[in-house]
């Protein structure tokens, strides 16, 4: 576990673990910004590789990966499926706008001062809004194509 | 802000700088761009959904199904994602020919590209010339893994197959007019006229701008940002058989072809080498067909730059969540930085610049809103219209 990614959790009061080989920041869903801002401003951590997501039951759980030589620095969180709201890092790391924008699309996440709040990336204009986001587990392929009209 | 809609041009999804559909509505200023949305997904196939209904060997199929172009990346990514889970050690040898097999892909994907800039840029001979060498590196890559294309090459636990035997001599024989192609081209790109004209200056892209954008691989390099994951977080034999990272600071077209002549280079070099000090021993492990619960992330330099694999098993015979991220998503955001104050013209040459994986159909559609008409350019004719506007501003 790195002494920064310590450093970083005493401060927001994170949980510091080790998974993957890489230290993990657990933090609140309200830290989310603060949390990546504060390691895109370490040294060497300014690149964001990606941030996953990931059905996790009644949560969504979502990853921030930022690279720095052998590891990666992780920050995650997660956010009930009654109420996927996290802040937007894209104005911080604009390089987040897609990965955030993706997904919006495919599990339902509203990122709040997004861009791409209410619009769509990926996902096709027809696609129903009453539909469950079509990367959570709820989502059945078959009754999506009988809604998009695809049969 | 509202922008006049005479100023709207879409771009896409059908269009013809790329090989798979995609959409940009370029807002335009004086015929300059000001603004680029893009909106993706027209090829969004569920590939990550459909990789939890499948076993784990099976994934490596779908994985590198895709790109045709550095299929072996994808594979490798998600492959080595799951070694990592299984804790099993795959053998020294097995690591040095898929270090050769994903050399040899970064080499004919930089040289795809460098004829499509020269296509674009209205230098067909280049293109042709290009293209005929690459078919001189798929052939090596059919007599190694026994596919041009999607190799499935990589197993869990090792590669499929070992080095045929007489095979070295070729490949050795192979890389020297490689060599020497490459070479050729970089005296070329440097001095040809036309393609100056084109791609000296066009994309300006900045340290500060890339470190906002996170852009990845060559485009990434083209600031002076010289990062490369084979040598940051070394995987495969990249520990043994160290690249050179490849960087410049001027961050246009020009000089990223620079980068990408001297990456065929420095591939070349690295598969020869690898070829020298190829150990002998066994190519593949075996693994056990059910992965134990864990995470991992791995990420390897495809061609384009950073391809980033993140693997979820609960201990069953598939994956409980992949989750992928190509190079052309990390990139999209910086190409549109690019474009920006650039000239309608330059829109296929900074969009192929970019090295973009999703692809090209045959015309785009420009629509002006004012004179309530609409017409369409076929691709030709949108290469001509670039042409002719360097020919009128030279």
């Amino acid at each position: 576990m790195s002494e920064e990614a310590k450093a970083v959790g005493g401060r927001l009061g994170a949980v510091v673990e080790t998974l993957m080989g890489c230290s993990v920041l657990q933090v609140d869903p309200a830290k989310v910004k603060e949390a990546c801002a504060a390691v895109s401003s370490l040294p060497g951590y300014y690149h964001l590789t990606t941030i996953a997501a990931a059905d996790r039951g009644d949560r969504i759980e979502i990853t921030y990966f930022f690279w720095r030589g052998r590891a990666f620095l992780v920050v995650r969180t997660t956010v009930p499926k009654t109420d996927p709201t996290l802040d937007s890092i894209s104005g911080i790391l604009p390089g987040a706008t897609l990965y955030e924008a993706e997904i919006q699309d495919l599990f339902g996440v509203t990122f709040t001062g997004s861009p791409y709040t209410g619009k769509r990336l990926l996902l096709p204009d027809s696609y129903p809004a009453d539909a469950p986001p079509p990367f959570r587990t709820e989502a059945d392929p078959e009754k999506i194509r009988k809604l998009m009209k695809l049969e | 802000m509202q922008y006049s809609p005479e100023n709207v041009m879409p771009f896409g999804p059908i269009h013809p700088s790329l090989k798979e559909p995609e959409y940009f509505k370029l807002i335009l200023d004086s015929g300059k761009i000001k603004e680029v949305i893009p909106r993706i997904g027209y090829v969004h196939r569920g590939i990550e959904r459909a990789a939890q209904d499948r076993t784990w060997v099976k994934n490596i199929y779908l994985f590198e199904r895709i790109c045709g172009i550095c299929s072996f990346a994808h594979s490798l990514g998600y492959t080595q994602g799951v070694e990592i889970l299984t804790h099993f050690e795959v053998p020294r040898r097995a690591k040095y020919l898929r270090t050769i097999v994903a050399e040899l892909e970064r080499i004919h994907s930089h040289f795809l590209w460098l004829g499509l800039v020269g296509h674009w840029a209205g230098f067909d001979t280049l293109f042709m010339w290009v293209w005929k060498d690459r078919e001189h590196i798929l052939d090596l890559e059919e007599a190694i893994t026994g596919n041009r294309i999607h190799k499935s090459y990589v197993a869990i636990g090792g590669v499929r197959k070992d080095l045929p035997d007489g095979l070295r001599e070729t490949l050795l024989k192979e890389l020297v007019f490689i060599e020497k192609r490459a070479r050729y081209y970089s005296e070329l790109v440097q001095s040809e006229e036309t393609l100056s004209i084109r791609t000296k200056g066009v994309g300006g892209l900045t340290q500060d701008t890339a470190r906002r954008l996170c852009p990845v691989g060559p485009l990434l390099r083209s600031t002076g940002i010289a990062r490369d994951i084979r040598v940051e977080d070394p995987y495969a034999a990249y520990d043994e058989l160290i690249p050179q990272v490849q960087s410049s600071t001027d961050g246009d077209i020009a000089c990223l072809m620079t980068i990408r002549l001297n990456e065929v280079l420095d591939s070349c070099r690295v598969i020869r080498d690898a070829v020298d000090k190829l150990p002998s021993g066994p190519v593949r492990n075996p693994v056990p067909r059910v992965v134990p619960s864990g995470e991992s992330c791995q990420h390897v330099e495809a061609p384009r730059g950073e391809l980033f694999y993140f693997v979820r098993s609960e201990g069953k015979s598939g994956p409980a969540r992949v989750k992928l991220r190509t190079p052309t998503l990390a990139n999209i955001m910086t190409a549109i930085e690019m474009l920006k104050g650039r000239p309608i013209a330059d829109v296929p040459i900074v969009l192929t610049g970019m090295d973009p994986c999703f692809g090209c159909m045959d015309r785009v559609s420009v629509v002006d809103l004012n004179k309530s008409a609409q017409w369409s350019l076929t691709g030709e004719q949108l290469r001509q219209y670039g042409i002719e506007y360097y020919r009128r501003h030279e």
